[in-house]
């Protein structure tokens, strides 16, 4: 007993490189490995009803997607951008791209030129991205009230009047949906606050794993129509519209975040038993101590 | 003194109120200026504001360097960084393409291969049947940095089409056109240090909880409890966790709960063991064994979603009108001149 209880103390006090090493490994393997890892992938009711929300849309309806993320959060975000436009470009919608942060310009362009050629989807008649304006609310407000009050040209510098599927949109009433890719601040909220709820235009949202304590409560009263939380809703997402694709005889791969989802599994198992470890050993070393022990 | 003092609180109170009150006054000019006009102002200070945290920053990195304060290298690193992104969008677009006219038919598979020669290239048939489609003018779908890389690229096709033609995208769109020099230091250099930097937050969440997430009192137990019901129940590895471990898991948590009020050990013990046994004895009675049987409360991506949907969004509400509150309150100090945060 003594030995076992020498052992956890020991283990309790495991050098910090050591613990590294093991969240590196169990990051590592399964990516090195998939095929040992495969875990089943279950939709949550949060993902359900965004899938739901976007597969209701009828064809060539508008839709308004918003990057909002950077490099820093995109492997937890632009897998959901990547699905949604898959699901988005298969149902014949037209996509309004624009950015509330700088990076999103960058995330948008990439993730277009990962999906739209699939689809044979053409830029200005498809879909067009405005890109990046500072501001945040305001921007926001700004489009609400009118769109060429904020946006005179595209990302590429066309003319926007000029643009054949801005031809009839003059502010966000027009448009049918509101898809907000968020990280942080300017995000979801702001589009709930200064459009979505004062014009009544549906929106969901795809956030960081970090963002959901703050949307949920949105969520809830139904001002936005489920949410895609993190790598796990991005992958939930990604498996209901890779299904529903495949019904439409479109073959998708298999996203990333599914690809990913092993590996944060695995990361958080370990997470998790080290803070079990580490209160076994609490628990051992105070007791000692208590005992005028170690 | 006026103008330091009295006149930024006159701008502020004056503009202030008249957008608070512009929404509850309906007259067209002043909802006019309350949505589109503010929102302008708005941009465009913000536009100012950006140019002016780039301009601080450079001064604070400079003086460090010039002082050679602590670390004044990695100042060093970031003017030089700074300047590059400055003349990657400011002063060389890097953004050269070549567009063919009039190509020869028979010639598209060699363009093909000429095409993938530069760039990868995933579906060439279909390439192939675009080109095909755009015969009279087609761009080849490759930015090059360098001119006289793009040069002796419109050499090397020049028996393909009639006519090849060099061309430079328009200041502003080369920023975001993929393969110029901006985007490639975007996707190059920023992204992957600012995916490290993220990244190797992992490694010190995962220290920091090993040493510091401990059972010490109720209010920490349970912040234990729920934080590690939420790590494993959003992954897909809570849905392995069987029934009989949340069932039992859920006995030992309602023991932690009663234990202050039941002083004999003996008994407490007796109760643990008795509701492990009674709920084990009804999971293999009702067979929940097959998932279809298993009650939602004894699945962990369940119990995850139900703390989301309930004590989460509560907690966050709470949190969101308080900070409401709070905000209306500065509001009215400033914009009544009480405090002057400018």
């Amino acid at each position: 007993m003594d030995l076992l209880k020498k052992i956890f103390i020991a283990l309790g006090s495991m050098d910090r490189r050591f613990i590294f090493l093991l969240v590196g490994l169990s990051v590592l393997l399964p990516k090195l490995y998939p095929d040992l890892f495969t875990l089943p992938i279950k939709p949550s009711s949060h993902s359900l009803r965004v899938f739901d929300e976007i597969d209701a849309l009828e064809e060539n309806s508008k839709v308004l997607v918003s990057f909002e993320y950077g490099p820093s959060t995109k492997p937890e975000i632009h897998p959901s951008a990547i699905a949604l436009l898959n699901h988005l470009f298969s149902k014949n919608i037209k996509i309004y791209a624009v950015a509330l942060w700088p990076d999103g310009n960058f995330m948008a362009t990439e993730a277009f030129s990962q999906v739209s050629d699939k689809y044979g989807k053409k830029y200005g008649i498809d879909f067009v991205n405005l890109g990046y304006k500072p501001g945040g609310e305001a921007v926001v407000k700004g489009l609400a009230s009118d769109i060429r009050t904020m946006y005179t040209v595209d990302l590429l510098g066309n003319d926007i009047d000029s643009i054949q599927m801005m031809q009839g949109v003059s502010n966000l009433s027009d448009l049918d949906f509101i898809f907000s890719l968020s990280a942080g601040y300017p995000g979801s909220k702001e589009w709930v606050q200064f459009a979505c709820d004062p014009l009544g235009i549906p929106m969901s949202t795809a956030c960081t794993s970090i963002q959901v304590t703050d949307i949920i409560p949105y969520v809830e009263n139904n001002q936005i129509k489920g949410i895609l939380s993190g790598m796990p809703g991005a992958a939930e997402y990604e498996q209901l519209v890779q299904s529903a694709l495949y019904d439409r005889s479109v073959t998708v791969e298999p996203g990333k975040a599914s690809i990913n989802m092993a590996a944060q599994s695995m990361a958080h198992v370990v997470i998790v038993l080290l803070i079990i470890l580490g209160n076994i050993t609490y628990y051992l070393t105070r007791k000692s101590s208590n005992k005028g022990g170690i | 003194m006026f103008l330091k003092r009295q006149m930024p609180a006159i701008i502020a109170i004056g503009v202030g109120l008249f957008i608070l009150f512009g929404h509850f006054i309906n007259n067209p000019n002043i909802q006019g200026f309350v949505n589109n006009d503010a929102t302008q102002w708005f941009d465009i200070i913000a536009s100012f504001a950006i140019f002016l945290g780039a301009l601080n920053m450079l001064k604070l990195q400079v003086v460090k360097v010039v002082k050679r304060s602590k670390g004044w290298q990695y100042s060093l690193l970031a003017i030089f960084g700074f300047a590059f992104a400055i003349f990657a969008g400011f002063f060389f677009r890097g953004a050269n393409y070549i567009t063919l006219t009039e190509i020869n038919p028979h010639k598209v598979n060699i363009l093909v291969e000429y095409i993938s020669t530069i760039q990868e290239v995933d579906d060439p048939v279909l390439m192939a049947s675009r080109i095909e489609g755009s015969l009279a003018s087609y761009e080849i779908p490759k930015i090059f940095i360098s001119k006289a890389t793009a040069e002796s690229f419109a050499v090397s096709l020049s028996s393909i089409a009639n006519n090849v033609t060099l061309g430079v995208k328009p200041w502003g769109a080369h920023v975001q056109i993929k393969g110029s020099l901006f985007s490639w230091m975007f996707f190059k250099i920023f992204t992957p240090l600012s995916s490290t930097m993220f990244a190797l937050l992992a490694f010190f969440v995962a220290s920091a909880s090993y040493r510091a997430f401990r059972i010490r009192n109720f209010e920490a137990t349970l912040l234990l409890v729920s934080g590690i019901i939420l790590m494993i129940g959003r992954v897909p590895v809570g849905e392995l966790v069987p029934w009989w471990l949340v069932s039992t898991l859920i006995v030992f948590g309602i023991g932690a709960l009663i234990a202050p009020f039941i002083p004999n050990k003996k008994l407490l013990f007796g109760i643990i063991i008795g509701g492990i046994t009674l709920s084990s004895g009804i999971g293999v009675l009702l067979d929940w064994n097959l998932a279809v049987n298993i009650p939602g409360f004894l699945s962990l991506p369940n119990i995850s979603e139900w703390i989301f949907d309930y004590p989460t969004a509560a907690g966050s509400r709470a949190i969101m009108i308080g900070i409401a509150l709070g905000t209306i309150a500065t509001s009215f100090r400033i914009i009544l001149g009480i405090e002057k945060p400018f």
